[in-house]
């Protein structure tokens, strides 16, 4: 297999999870907007910082106006993390990787390609944003689909989806990162004036509120909520979850030599400082380093396989 | 129904009366709901898009065009296609005879049939390829004739494509999105296969490896990258073949040998299915700027280290100019009378010919010997009187830079349109392939048709579509 043909599966599928994780953000805030919640502005600024727009949003824009964010966030060129872009990037990477992936997964990610070209290009209607999230994230559910169906379980699909954890690993990281304030102890938080409601947004922005809720017996606490996006191996946004499967696909592409590349090792690095901190995982610096490691992890990856 | 064509139909005779390749099918379409067939044609057009069978008009940055597909199918009998095949084998054999001796003793110039002149100076000529004989000695593996018919009897061919010829993903594409659309109607004609094209590309692709062996040789199709015109292509071909799909950028001489960049280190490459040209190959031989291509590739290649398919330097044969000689190559090589006709065609390098062509340009297609895609032509018929004074000067400045036809009579083959059946020029590609002296021809082909009323460019990058086409068996 070709290093250029790893970079562009592992990219394609970087860029169509970031797609997703944008999406479930901006749906996230776009409810609270439609609640007309008073925690509105705070939620925005976080999605903001999590995505590292927030600076480039302000040069333009006075206030934190939700329509203007979410245009902002799907289409307007000044943000190189656009979702049109994104998809553009995603598709281009499947157009240089055609030959490996199978025509259904190429036909899927087109014609999502095509339908956010069709709708973003028009002027975006608020009574349109719900459906368009919809169909896209369904757009999106439906190339992973037949990423599992139809492709061989061989390298291929484990740089698919090294670049799927390792993005996923960054974006619940970053959520973690800017809000690891609501993550400090209970007392604190309660003094601080923040509530439950907070929490709340933060699984709600990774689309994972239902199955906490399921899985604590529908009671949301601060360390409840940071172990289920840190530790908990069953989450799939979770960190460890994400790394473990980053091992688990790093491990079958390497077969019999895994132990001694450093991509491994680094990747088993990062799923045992998961597991030591497990009872004290709620500062900043923690997460900081893992934030940092995984971007290792990435280069390093991208290094062993001689993507370039 | 009004059906009128001044010109060769291939359909009707005239209105009311159906030529016999088509009588079933337009009995069969005399069947069909018309609205229902404009929803077909236009859910063909969704297909294509889907499935991103697309291709780029260069210079239109980043947009991707859909090449219009009609819905109504070309045919074209057996003994017609026997009579092609012979042809094309009959040009594909001796255009390889006429390279060998090219870039070898140069016979052919020595009993004074082509003027030393055509050969030296012209672009397409490589002196690296001087005294070079290619593995297996084949050079056009790949070649896309195109031909036109003007009546029921003739076909004439009107380029051999040797360079870079494209479309046979487009030949393939149809045919799958005509048994998509109207799966009956295929199966109730007995239409020949088209898609072992692929299968024989791979075979001839192995049988050319320079390996002595021939086990297994690793093959890739080098592509200028994503942005290119027919990079659908590229990425259909190596899809089928099995092959991997390559950019410059994979691949590096070292040791001698070709290598590609995979995820364990680098991997020896055997043969490369290049859709780059010539000058792009290899910038330490031909253009130095040229990211495209690989350092120190023509030194492997001379070395017989790596095939390359085409060979550099087959593009001297499909020269505009050489083209007219092609009859008299045939006899040269082959001692046998060309099967397939030429179009007449003058060459403005000639005094005499020059002052014909001058003097008529109103009936003449006037094309530039080194250009392709239809473009830096001239239409005589449908020029304006600026046009043609404008392109009188340019011949007059440069007059060893063009050749002019007669404007042919292009057969007119029925399309689809809401208000029914409506006549359009048609020409055809054709794809053959060469290994070890034998050529296999693909039955069927692409058939490009001009779309607009009267016109006669069929180039997809000026607004032509394509048909499938049928080849009945017999």
């Amino acid at each position: 297999m070709l290093g250029s043909t790893a970079d562009s599966l592992f990219w394609m599928f970087r860029y169509i999870e970031r797609v997703e994780n944008t999406l479930c953000m901006i749906e996230s805030g776009f409810q609270l907007y439609l609640l007309s919640s008073s925690n509105l502005n705070n939620e925005w600024d976080a999605i903001l910082r999590t995505n590292s727009i927030r600076h480039h949003f302000l040069k333009k824009n006075n206030s934190l106006d939700s329509l203007n964010i979410i245009n902002f966030m799907l289409k307007d060129p000044k943000n190189s993390n656009n979702i049109l872009i994104l998809i553009e990037k995603a598709r281009e990477n499947a157009r240089r990787s055609r030959v490996s992936i199978t025509s259904e997964v190429w036909e899927a990610i087109n014609t999502c390609w095509l339908y956010l070209n069709e709708e973003l290009n028009k002027k975006i209607n608020e009574s349109k944003i719900q459906t368009i999230i919809k169909n896209t994230r369904e757009k999106i559910a439906l190339i992973f689909g037949f990423l599992e169906r139809s492709m061989l379980k061989n390298e291929i699909i484990n740089f698919c989806y090294l670049g799927t954890f390792i993005e996923r690993f960054d974006n619940t990281v970053r959520i973690l990162n800017t809000r690891y304030y609501l993550l400090l102890d209970e007392k604190k938080i309660r003094f601080e004036g923040y509530d439950n409601f907070q929490l709340e947004m933060i699984l709600r922005s990774i689309s994972s509120y239902r199955s906490f809720m399921w899985k604590n017996q529908n009671e949301i606490k601060a360390n409840k909520v940071s172990y289920f996006l840190i530790s908990d191996k069953d989450m799939p946004k979770s960190l460890m979850f994400c790394v473990n499967e980053t091992i688990k696909n790093l491990r079958s592409i390497h077969k019999k030599n895994f132990l001694k590349n450093k991509s491994y090792l680094n990747a088993i690095n990062i799923q045992k400082k998961i597991k030591q901190k497990n009872r004290n995982f709620n500062n900043y610096s923690f997460l900081n380093s893992l934030f940092k490691l995984n971007m290792t992890l990435a280069t390093n990856i991208e290094e062993e396989f001689n993507f370039r | 129904m009004t059906y009128f064509t001044k010109t060769y139909d291939e359909a009707f005779i005239n209105e009311n009366s159906v030529r016999t390749n088509y009588k079933k099918f337009i009995s069969w379409y005399k069947n069909q709901d018309i609205n229902e067939l404009t929803k077909i044609n236009s859910d063909a057009m969704k297909f294509f898009e889907n499935t991103g069978v697309s291709f780029k008009v260069y210079s239109s940055d980043k947009k991707e065009n859909l090449i219009p597909f009609d819905i109504i199918p070309r045919i074209i009998n057996s003994k017609e296609w026997d009579k092609l095949v012979r042809g094309i084998t009959q040009r594909v054999l001796a255009i390889n005879f006429f390279l060998t001796d090219i870039y070898g003793q140069q016979e052919i110039i020595k009993h004074g049939v082509i003027p030393v002149d055509l050969i030296q100076n012209n672009a397409a000529f490589l002196k690296q390829m001087i005294g070079f004989t290619p593995p297996n000695k084949t050079y056009n593996h790949i070649s896309g004739i195109d031909l036109i018919k003007t009546n029921s009897d003739n076909f004439y061919v009107l380029e051999d494509n040797v360079r870079v010829p494209s479309g046979a993903s487009y030949m393939i594409e149809n045919r799958d999105t005509m048994i998509k659309l109207f799966p009956e109607l295929i199966s109730r004609y007995k239409v020949s296969e088209n898609r072992n094209y692929t299968k024989y590309l791979s075979e001839i692709l192995k049988k050319s490896s320079p390996k002595k062996t021939k086990i297994n040789p690793n093959i890739v199709l080098l592509t200028p990258g994503i942005y290119n015109s027919a990079f659908f292509e590229h990425a259909f071909l190596a899809d089928k073949l099995g092959v991997e799909l390559v950019e410059g950028k994979d691949l590096r001489v070292i040791n001698k040998y070709l290598n590609m960049k995979t995820i364990d280190g680098w991997k020896r490459v055997d043969v490369i299915y290049r859709r780059i040209d010539d000058i792009f190959l290899d910038p330490l031989s031909f253009k130095e700027d040229s990211f495209l291509g690989v350092p120190g590739l023509m030194e492997v290649y001379r070395s017989k280290n790596v095939t390359i398919a085409n060979a550099p330097g087959t593009g001297i044969s499909d020269d505009k100019s050489i083209y007219s000689y092609i009859p008299d190559i045939i006899k040269f090589y082959l001692g046998q009378k060309p099967i397939l006709k030429n179009v007449k065609t003058f060459k403005c390098r000639i005094k005499d010919e020059l002052k014909y062509v001058l003097e008529n340009l109103n009936k003449l297609v006037v094309k530039e010997v080194h250009g392709s895609g239809g473009y830096g032509m001239l239409v005589g018929p449908l020029a304006s009187k600026t046009e043609i004074s404008k392109f009188k000067n340019k011949i007059k400045k440069n007059p060893y830079s063009y050749i002019a036809q007669p404007t042919l009579s292009l057969s007119t083959c029925p399309i689809y349109t809401k208000k029914g059946l409506t006549p359009r020029h048609v020409d055809l590609r054709c794809f053959a392939l060469l290994a070890q002296e034998k050529v296999t021809v693909t039955s069927g082909g692409l058939t490009r048709v001009a779309l607009k009323k009267g016109s006669l460019v069929v180039n997809s990058s000026q607004g032509g579509g394509t048909k499938d086409t049928w080849i009945l068996s017999s």
